[in-house]
């Protein structure tokens, strides 16, 4: 007999689901009719399957929509019957990262995917013009892919996709609880929630624009794709370039929107580890701005057409081959992102070759009839150079995916390899190379012209950047402080050779905007661009090479356990009890104590810093950081920390905490030691001393009401703490009625002390005061705490390079109203 | 032949040459066996942590000193010191990989990876574990 269930909410997922279904039709029809209307050669016929595939994409934009839209309602909701939103949200969540637990999923992250080439298809249908039918015809294409993703429908005993919209019950079957029909009120009154590591703005703003960014390749491949189909091998590139520069943009802020993230509130201890998953982002990025160049060249000179096609089809490919990475599972011993196997593998792969075979078998193909221009680039062209760069970016990206893809070959070929042992220094060495002839790039080649450069004009116009940053690179060579020799003396001599090839980028691009285009900001996009990668270099340059560790753990030097040649396990974590202050690099810091902030159950800890001149002693600057963690949050033991920084111009301090003190497992062992004194004797305890200044018989204090017939004597107590600090304080000693002794102690909290008047002992002229010191050496947290210099400049220079992204799509789409100049790049 | 096709030529060589070297630096998964056949040299070690015996962390004592027990792939086990603190759900990961080096009778460690299911997704049997633990 069929259960009957309580409380269950049965219509958002019936209606979710058909949703996906209807989708799912509505993309194949699209995909078809576009197809007919594509291959049609009769104008009427073709019109109406056209006309046909409109109606049916928007059917399918509309049921994608839908689709989102139950989907936060179910979450948004609560409803727990759902394994989506039991797994992924809770009650308590607040309502900023309902979103953010919606995209936490594979579904829902294939869901705004889906949403996004949506969108990228309705601005498409309008603007595409006589390249809608093909180009429409593989987003549609995408669009069965994506929806097939979301079915969860058995085909011939392989099920295909897994849908956000599967009830806990069936998804479970067999568990227990569900034999009764009020399971859901009696069991599952909240959900498991959003991993607290990914509570936090950025989950919420960054997987949209990176999805973006993915999504948008998929427009430069389509148009590539239809100029093959078409034959019409040339007129694709001016169309798609925009769209290219789009791409390159919004997969920047994606990417480093990442970075960001890890650097603000992960604590993996910077903003990049070349981990797999950054990677497989990064290499499609690197091959769209190859793309972005060989089609500027090819608008230009007619030349570097073949390879304009292999980089924007590869570019799309290598997105759908990192989405496979990333969430087949097969990363699972070379990332800390872990996304486990959910069974999708298979399916990923079959659309990887979906997209790769047609597209590349159709650039074979067609190789030679892709026109080429017979006459050879000149040595002193643009053009050529242009092409040169285009070229050791796709190196760069060879180079990162072959390593990135170690699993992948260890899957394929059998073997066991491992990635290199120091990971960030493997792809550095070879990196470092990239980023001079790429800096070196940027700099010069924009003063060649294309076709070729008249005698003396390159020299002539070069000489005054050269010479400037010439003098900048020497400054920053003598005063910079760049000496990272962990690696050996070759390793910095290229650090320094990239330092003086990064300003020269931003210095040459810079007097380019000034002297060459005389300011002209129309023009200036590709400049701001340039100069703002270069920039990127130079953060990226002087942060990591100058990255310092200033919470070394003095027990250790002490010691001596630890070898300063080991360099990857230097001591890097300090133990601070609270009030008692540790000297760290230039910093007094003190871990004042910490504050638990409701509802999310997160504690703040304070961790003072002190700056003093070390001459005279006199504190130049203090500060306060509140570095951050969650306590053993629900499902997890142990702590997830998140940092906090203060930032300076040109450096940051980075606070994180490593440990604590687990708060339950506290245990006040403290007692109290008496001790007998007469007024002006000093007791020490562990980080001060207090002195007896005298005995007050009408002693006033809050915790004291006198009554008639008491006897009360106050020990006025003044307490310096070893911070300098003067407390007062009073404990009370009461005989009331002659008889009964009433203690009334006294506390000073910011130092741990509790101070009790015990007795009094008028022949010797003596008290006895019991002291209480707690705290302190229940209180600790372990920290860990970095300088990372100048990376201001690598967010400035992220900053003004997608504003020269954004400059130079507006000049493509926005047309001129005066007289046409020149294009320049 | 054109320049361009000249310098790809070159290009590809020297990419060539780049990744081959490179294959010389990727190291592979050992044993502890075989690390301690070269001691002193890092390699990758996978294995599982033993959860039987005590992971020692007492930062009041030395917050760089962090040990426990792993068995590998051939069933060895061995002490492993990590200088560092102990890692945020140490205690939940089975499976876990290790970079560093044998030295003496411990494996000294740089780098931890841990495996554990549910730090991004939760997995098939926790989950029904956790369904069942509520009745």
């Amino acid at each position: 007999m069929e259960t009957k269930y309580i409380g269950e909410h049965l219509l958002p997922g019936e209606l979710g689901h058909f949703f996906v279904l209807l989708a799912f039709v509505a993309s194949i029809v699209s995909t078809v009719s576009y197809f007919l209307a594509t291959r049609s050669r009769d104008a009427i016929n073709g019109s109406s399957w056209k006309k046909m595939a409109r109606v049916a994409f928007f059917i399918q934009v509309i049921s994608v929509f839908a689709v989102f839209g139950t989907l936060y309602y179910i979450i948004s909701n609560h409803f727990f019957e759902y394994h989506y939103a039991w797994e992924h949200s809770s009650r308590a969540l607040p309502v900023r990262y309902l979103l953010a637990c919606f995209w936490e999923g594979q579904e829902g992250s294939f869901l705004l995917w889906t949403v996004w080439h949506c969108v990228l298809g309705t601005i498409l249908i309008r603007t595409a013009g006589e390249w809608e039918n093909p180009v429409m015809t593989v987003i549609s294409f995408a669009q069965v892919c994506l929806a097939s993703m979301l079915l969860g429908i058995y085909f011939f005993g392989y099920k295909a996709g897994s849908s956000p919209f599967t009830l806990l019950r069936n998804d479970m079957a067999g568990a227990p609880i569900f034999s009764d029909p009020a399971y859901l009120q009696k069991y599952i009154q909240d959900g498991n929630g959003l991993n607290p590591l990914l509570q936090n703005y950025w989950m919420v703003i960054h997987p949209p624009i990176l999805f973006l960014g993915f999504a948008s390749t998929i427009v430069p491949f389509s148009f590539a794709f239809a100029g093959l189909w078409k034959k019409n091998f040339t007129g694709w590139v001016k169309p798609a370039l925009p769209w290219c520069l789009f791409s390159g943009m919004v997969l920047a802020t994606g990417v480093m929107m990442g970075a960001a993230w890890a650097y603000e509130s992960l604590n993996f201890g910077g903003y990049w580890a070349w981990d797999p998953v950054e990677n497989s982002s990064m290499v499609p990025w690197l091959c769209i701005i190859a793309g972005i160049h060989t089609a500027v060249i090819f608008k230009h000179t007619g030349h570097s057409l073949k390879a304009c096609f292999f980089f924007f089809i590869t570019a799309f490919i290598l997105v759908l081959y990192s989405t496979f990475l990333t969430r087949s599972g097969i990363l699972g011993t070379t990332s800390v992102h872990a996304f486990t196997d959910l069974g999708m593998s298979g399916q990923l792969l079959i659309y990887l070759f979906v997209f790769l075979i047609p597209a590349y078998t159709l650039l074979i193909a067609y190789q030679r009839q892709i026109p080429t221009v017979k006459k050879e680039e000149a040595l002193d062209s643009r053009e050529f150079w242009m092409f040169i760069g285009s070229l050791v970016l796709i190196i760069s990206a060879i180079f990162i995916l072959v390593i990135t893809s170690i699993p992948v070959w260890n899957k394929i070929l059998g073997s066991h390899f491992a990635e290199p042992v120091h990971r960030r220094f493997a792809y550095n060495r070879i990196e470092v190379f990239i980023a001079i002839i790429l800096a070196l790039g940027i700099a010069m080649v924009q003063y060649l012209k294309f076709g070729s450069t008249p005698g003396g004009y390159f020299r002539k116009n070069i000489l005054l950047p050269t010479a400037v940053s010439l003098v900048i690179g020497l400054l920053i060579l003598l005063f910079g402080k760049i000496h990272y020799d962990t690696f050996g003396n070759g390793f910095l001599a290229a650090l320094i050779v990239m330092m003086f090839a990064s300003v020269y980028a931003i210095v040459a691009n810079f007097s380019y905007i000034l002297f060459m285009i005389k300011g002209k900001m129309r023009s200036a996009g590709p400049s701001v661009a340039h100069a703002g990668f270069g920039l990127m270099l130079l953060g990226i340059l002087i942060s990591s090479s100058r990255k310092e560790v200033i919470s070394h753990d003095p027990m250790g030097l002490l010691t001596g356990v630890f070898p300063a040649d080991s360099k990857e396990n230097s001591r890097n974590n300090i133990l601070l009890y609270r009030n008692l202050p540790m000297q760290m690099a230039d910093y007094e810091v003190t871990y004042l104590g910490d504050s638990i902030s409701t509802p999310d159950g997160k504690h703040y800890y304070k961790i003072h810093y002190i700056r003093r001149d070390t001459a005279t002693g006199k504190v130049i600057e203090k500060f306060n950081l509140y570095p951050n963690a969650f306590i053993n949050p629900k499902g997890q033991q142990g702590l997830i920390s998140s940092p906090a920084s203060k930032h300076y111009w040109t450096h940051d301090i980075y606070t994180y905490l490593t440990s604590v003190n687990d708060p339950s497992k506290i245990q006040d062992t403290s007692q109290y030691y008496p001790h007998l004194v007469k007024v002006g004797d000093t007791i020490f305890f562990s980080n001060g001393y207090m002195r007896l200044d005298g005995l007050d018989t009408h002693p006033v204090s809050p915790h004291y009401q006198a009554q008639p017939g008491d006897i009360a004597v106050g020990a006025k107590l003044t307490v310096y703490s070893s911070d300098s600090d003067i407390f007062k304080v009073l404990p009370i000693y009461v005989l009331r009625d002659s008889a009964y002794e009433n203690i009334i102690p006294d506390t000073l909290s910011q130092l741990g002390l509790f101070i009790r008047f015990d007795k009094i002992l008028p022949e010797q002229r003596k008290i006895e005061l019991s002291i209480r010191q707690s705290g302190e050496q229940n209180d600790w947290v372990v920290l860990k705490a970095y300088v990372f210099h100048y990376i201001s400049l690598l967010w400035l220079g992220t900053i003004l390079m997608i504003i020269g992204f954004a400059m130079s799509i507006y000049k493509k789409i926005v047309p001129k109203k005066q007289n046409p100049v020149k294009p320049i790049l | 032949m054109k320049k361009s096709n000249i310098v790809l030529l070159v290009l590809i060589a020297v990419t060539i040459a780049v990744i081959i070297s490179m294959v010389g630096d990727f190291s592979t998964y050992e044993t502890f066996a075989s690390a301690a056949r070269q001691p002193g040299k890092d390699f990758h070690v996978i294995g599982m942590l033993d959860k039987t015996r005590s992971l020692v962390y007492d930062p009041v004592k030395d917050p760089n000193y962090f040990s426990f027990y792993v068995k590998d792939k051939a069933g060895e086990l061995e002490k492993v010191v990590y200088r560092g603190a102990i890692p945020t759900d140490f205690e939940k990961s089975d499976k876990i990989v290790l970079v560093g080096k044998m030295d003496g009778q411990q494996f000294e460690c740089s780098s931890i990876l841990m495996k554990c299911p549910s730090k991004y997704k939760a997995n098939r049997k926790a989950e029904s574990q956790q369904l069942d633990s509520k009745l």
